[in-house]
């Protein structure tokens, strides 16, 4: 008696809930960059792991991030409505994890 | 009413060293990516993944109730177990968990303990108590099916983060973004280490109670099992940072912040879902498989099918490997309590001997290094014209 119900249903789940999370959240780098306010990680200190960027090559790519959005042809207003669709995506990205697990809780649902 | 012995006793603190391990393992599964990344300070990695097990080993009891009412067959006189076999089918598993540790052989901490169960109750009470429906249903087929469902959603969700941040090539395209995104993912994996794995112990202590008489046939585990689990699996988890740490600037596998932030949510959605139908498979497993799958969403990647095989090898063996030093530890339990003695004694005997051997090998390649790893260097990646160099790694010495 093997369910094999419960495989369908956890393939189905899993692809759905990852394609989702991820695809909201790249939708909302990707309106954060056409806003023109590309996020940059800044070098971080010293972590005890590996050095991600040099600040040399920080500068450089904050360089071409200002350039970048000096060059936007989007007029301000376009931006703005960018930016504030980019954020929704994060913000609808917390929520979908937050109903994720409250789907699985059963505590949640008595 | 049976008596409190102390053979129960001495199964309930052997599981709970269990889960400690468990954790002090697998904290480099969910956090060894923010770190190496950048995402996280290390510290702070270490803290909320050990607050996230704590939190999610109160999620649910699916997994726990797999273990300990599915799949060791019910009997006339209650469950067709005794603490004596329990306590035989841990020591294999914490003994062959130990030894695959050090030799850099990939296993699964949960395979393992399973393995030991069913060695230990098919030497005990014969090969009928085991009920090989459950054990294919919730446990093998799982094993089988799941990181194979987890590479394939990492694959597609890698592609989709890399398609959706496509842009021309000179312009940013924002991808260091999805490091703060590696924040919140791999949070989401230790909170799904917590749901699975915490839950495994929960099962064998409850399994255990269950066999001794103090609870009934088929309950649940109750509070003090779910609390002393969670912190179990939380120590262990912090515990178990500080050597990952230290171990991080040997190499890592090169992993892209989109793409380890794709592979994080394959591997939470797969296992917090699989915990909640009840199915205890093996975390490590499931993010090997992400880790795999995300490797192949990029352009230009080619699979090592030497190194995939080696992980496979460790994968398949476990089972049985686990369940003949379970059956064997079982074989001397039914000595009597000259039997347990034995056991202990040699289960001592041999992790000293190993910790001993861990230590004058200490630094070699393969104990450093954890099992995602493996995965990931499993994959392949050529090097695309638009980055000619690779990122510059810097050594760190500690």
């Amino acid at each position: 008696m093997i369910d094999w119900r419960a495989f369908v249903i956890v393939s189905v789940a899993s692809l759905f809930s990852s394609a989702l999370l991820v695809s909201l959240y790249s939708l909302g780098l990707r309106l954060l960059t056409t806003a023109g306010r590309i996020p940059l990680v800044d070098p971080l200190e010293f972590t005890g792991a590996i050095t991600v960027l040099t600040p040399k090559k920080a500068a450089k790519q904050l360089k071409r991030a200002r350039k970048a959005a000096a060059a936007n042809p989007l007029t301000p207003g376009v931006k703005r409505l960018a930016l504030c669709a980019g954020y929704a995506c994060f913000v609808l990205c917390g929520i979908a994890v937050l109903y994720g697990i409250y789907l699985i809780v059963p505590a949640l649902h008595r | 009413m049976p008596e409190f012995g102390l053979i129960i006793v001495l199964v309930i603190a052997l599981a709970l060293i269990f889960d400690f391990t468990n954790g002090f393992h697998d904290t480099a599964n969910a956090m060894a990516t923010p770190i190496a990344t950048g995402a996280m300070k290390p510290r702070v990695a270490v803290g909320v993944a050990a607050i996230l097990n704590l939190v999610g080993a109160f999620l649910s009891t699916e997994v726990a109730r797999t273990v300990s009412g599915g799949i060791i067959k019910e009997g006339d006189g209650g469950i067709l177990i005794t603490p004596e076999l329990i306590f035989a089918g841990l020591i294999g598993a914490i003994v062959w968990n130990l030894v695959t540790w050090l030799v850099g052989l990939p296993s699964s901490s949960s395979h393992a303990l399973f393995g030991g169960l069913i060695g230990a109750t098919v030497i005990g009470v014969g090969t009928q108590a085991v009920d090989y429906n459950v054990v294919a249903a919730k446990v093998i087929l799982p094993a089988l099916i799941a990181p194979l469902i987890a590479g394939i959603v990492a694959l597609v969700a890698t592609r989709l983060a890399y398609l959706i941040t496509r842009r021309d090539v000179g312009k940013p395209d924002g991808r260091g973004g999805f490091r703060y995104a590696q924040i919140f993912s791999s949070s989401l994996v230790a909170l799904a280490h917590g749901t699975n794995d915490a839950q495994k112990t929960m099962g064998v202590i409850t399994l255990t109670l269950i066999a001794g008489g103090f609870q009934a046939v088929g309950s649940g585990p109750t509070f003090w099992v779910i609390a002393a689990c969670a912190l179990a699996i939380a120590i262990g988890t912090y515990t178990g940072g500080w050597r990952i740490i230290r171990t991080m600037g040997t190499g890592l596998t090169e992993i892209k912040p989109a793409q380890g932030f794709a592979a994080e949510t394959s591997t939470a959605a797969t296992i917090l879902a699989s915990s909640h139908l009840g199915f205890a498979l093996s975390t490590t497993q499931v993010a090997s498989g992400s880790v795999i799958g995300s490797g192949l969403g990029r352009r230009g990647s080619t699979i090592r099918w030497g190194m995939a095989g080696r992980i496979a090898l460790g994968w398949v063996m476990t089972l049985p490997a686990s369940a003949i030093m379970g059956a064997f530890a079982a074989g001397l339990a039914l000595l009597g309590p000259v039997g347990i003695v034995l056991d202990m004694v040699i289960g001592t005997i041999v992790i000293m001997a190993l910790f001993r051997w861990s230590r004058r090998n200490r630094v070699t390649h393969h104990t450093l290094l954890n099992d995602i790893d493996d995965a990931g260097r499993v994959v392949n990646i050529q090097k695309t014209p638009r980055r000619p160099s690779r990122p510059s790694r810097k050594r760190v010495s500690l």
